[in-house]
């Protein structure tokens, strides 16, 4: 489509506009965390800080246990996606390869599990975690949000699996390979690219979770996930907002630069089952 | 090469067996961790449990906990709160996100970094989204009161989050911001399913670009926000996070949704019974508002 010049002018300048207005508070959590307290604590409010204060973040990590947070987000966050990935790479498969009784009310089930409110779900989970002793346990979390993950991985590699060939299983099979080495062995090495982008959703799951880690862990605090402990930062009465936004980066820029990087594999992850 | 079991499942008779076994442990793990929980909740919901210990004694059924719930101001309250909170943020976010979906997918240069900027507090996780706007909303020195007076629209510091009124739009930007993303993610997705030949021929008929949008664009992106539309809506019933740590429900219950009113009653006074009755109620709600959702707009999911 052919524009005016004065067309694109106005384009860019919605564009930029646009993009300013989005970005404007990712762009004042870093700043909050740079500015001084005078400056904090002054108006009209500080837009570039005078004499940034980039200490603010090493002072963080020695005032606030943030490494530790971060491991116990890791160490969920990866626990969930190894057990989901094993769970929905089988699932996953059967559902594309097999006739399956009740295969097709599978999107029904997706849709069910997004109806689920969390906070009904940790009511009982809570009741049965404390009756097995397993409170304050970072299992509890792993668990709670594999289970929870499965049933969109299970149909993101459904949806993957459907696009590999049958032939290639097949002729693995004709040169006697049984049906799961034929799966192990062909399927699985040339799905990569769609089992790294479902294990990548998965883990932005899992990480943005503050739900079910607040009422199993709330009582163990060495377990607290990173952003347990970023809500805890703030006070009823008083916040250290440089504080809290310099351990709040630490939080956030992992998961913004997955995104920035691999924005192609989680959009594909989002869109998956809505668009059939 | 495999060893060959007893049940030799490479046989195409038997080949239906295997799809089962590769399902059980999919199959297993819902059942345990979404399946049976949900029956407990039920359960409790019908007895007058503060703790719920298992193993201990049953008590009796009774309808007590819905008969106290269907009468209580709060449950209404929340009720009407979760309405006016799903109405704004779902209308806000898809406003927000079908109005920039179709500014990044006009042809310019740099459009692809725009659109990932654009969509980048989708990657922002909600507790960190509080942190930023509760200091943006702050009372003393937020950035957002100030605008407001420089904009002339109030001569004095607002405190957002202390007054219910306030709160309740401090809350509906924060999720706004936070939900719009999808649905620009969602919206381009659309938008680029549509194939560049409808647009050409209309054009030949002499379509202007009102017109394309109206007859080509809009019917074709409509499934797809059809589905959008009750995946942000529940997004907003169920959201937990956001509420919880920017506003923690109040100040006098004005933010309080079904969902947040769920959890407080269960861990903040141990009622674990009547929360269950909220939760319930809840889910019930959910399922029936997507299914009046999805009925507008059948063949999607």
């Amino acid at each position: 489509m052919e524009r005016t010049p004065l067309q694109s002018i106005l384009l860019y300048l919605a564009i930029i506009t646009t993009a300013g207005i989005i970005l404007f508070p990712i762009y004042w959590l870093f700043i909050t965390a740079l500015a001084s307290t005078d400056e904090l604590s002054s108006l009209p409010p500080t837009f570039i800080p005078r004499d940034p204060d980039w200490a603010i973040f090493s002072r963080v990590l020695t005032e606030r246990p943030i490494f530790l947070w971060l491991f116990n987000s890791t160490i969920v966050a990866l626990g969930s996606v190894i057990l989901s990935m094993i769970v929905s790479v089988l699932a996953g498969y059967g559902l594309s390869r097999f006739r399956v009784r009740g295969g097709q009310s599978l999107g029904l089930f997706i849709l069910t599990a997004k109806m689920l409110p969390a906070t009904l779900l940790v009511i009982p989970l809570f009741a049965v975690f404390r009756n097995i002793g397993m409170i304050g346990s970072l299992w509890t979390v792993i668990i709670a949000h594999s289970t929870l993950i499965i049933p969109f991985t299970t149909w993101m590699l459904k949806g993957y699996f459907d696009t590999i060939p049958r032939e290639l299983e097949q002729a693995a099979m004709v040169d006697g390979c049984g049906p799961m080495a034929a799966m192990m062995r062909v399927v699985l090495p040339i799905s990569t690219p769609g089992l790294a982008a479902t294990a990548l959703y998965a883990f932005v799951l899992s990480w943005a979770d503050y739900a079910y880690a607040r009422t199993f862990l709330q009582g163990a605090q060495t377990n607290w996930t990173a952003n347990m402990g970023i809500a805890s930062m703030r006070g009823e009465y008083t916040t250290d907002w440089n504080e809290i936004s310099a351990a709040a980066v630490f939080v956030a820029t992992p998961i913004m630069l997955i995104y920035l990087f691999l924005e192609r594999y989680l959009v594909g992850g989002l869109t998956a089952g809505a668009e059939k | 090469m495999a060893k060959k079991l007893g049940l030799d499942l490479a046989r195409p008779s038997q080949q239906h067996l295997l799809g089962y076994i590769l399902l059980a442990p999919a199959v297993l793990l819902v059942a345990a961790i979404i399946i049976y929980p949900l029956i407990i909740s039920v359960d409790l919901s019908l007895q007058n449990v503060k703790m719920p210990r298992i193993g201990a004694a049953r008590k009796p059924v009774t309808l007590g906990n819905y008969e106290k719930l269907f009468t209580s101001p709060e449950f209404w309250m929340a009720c009407w709160v979760t309405l006016k909170l799903v109405v704004t943020v779902t209308l806000g976010s898809l406003i927000a996100g079908i109005s920039t979906a179709l500014l990044v997918n006009n042809k310019f240069r740099g459009r692809k970094i725009a659109r990932v900027a654009m969509a980048l507090p989708w990657a922002v996780p909600e507790v960190i989204a509080v942190v930023i706007f509760a200091w943006i909303f702050d009372s003393s020195f937020g950035f957002m009161s100030w605008l407001f007076i420089k904009l002339g629209l109030t001569d004095q510091m607002i405190k957002w989050i202390s007054t219910p009124g306030a709160a309740f739009w401090a809350l509906s930007i924060t999720m706004i911001w936070k939900g719009f993303p999808f649905v620009s993610i969602m919206t381009l997705a659309g938008l680029q399913s549509i194939p560049a030949d409808f647009y050409a021929a209309a054009k030949v008929d002499g379509a202007s670009a009102v017109q394309r949008f109206r007859w080509i664009t809009l019917p074709l992106l409509m499934p797809i926000l059809g589905v959008t539309l009750v995946l942000v809506t529940l997004w907003v019933f169920r959201d937990f996070s956001i509420i919880k740590v920017l506003t923690g429900g109040g100040p006098l219950k004005s933010t309080q949704t079904l969902s947040i009113m769920t959890y407080d009653q269960a861990f903040g006074f141990f009622k674990f019974g009547y929360a269950s009755a909220v939760g319930v109620i809840t889910l019930i709600i959910c399922v029936i508002a997507s299914m009046l959702m999805l009925g507008r707009s059948p063949k999607t999911l």
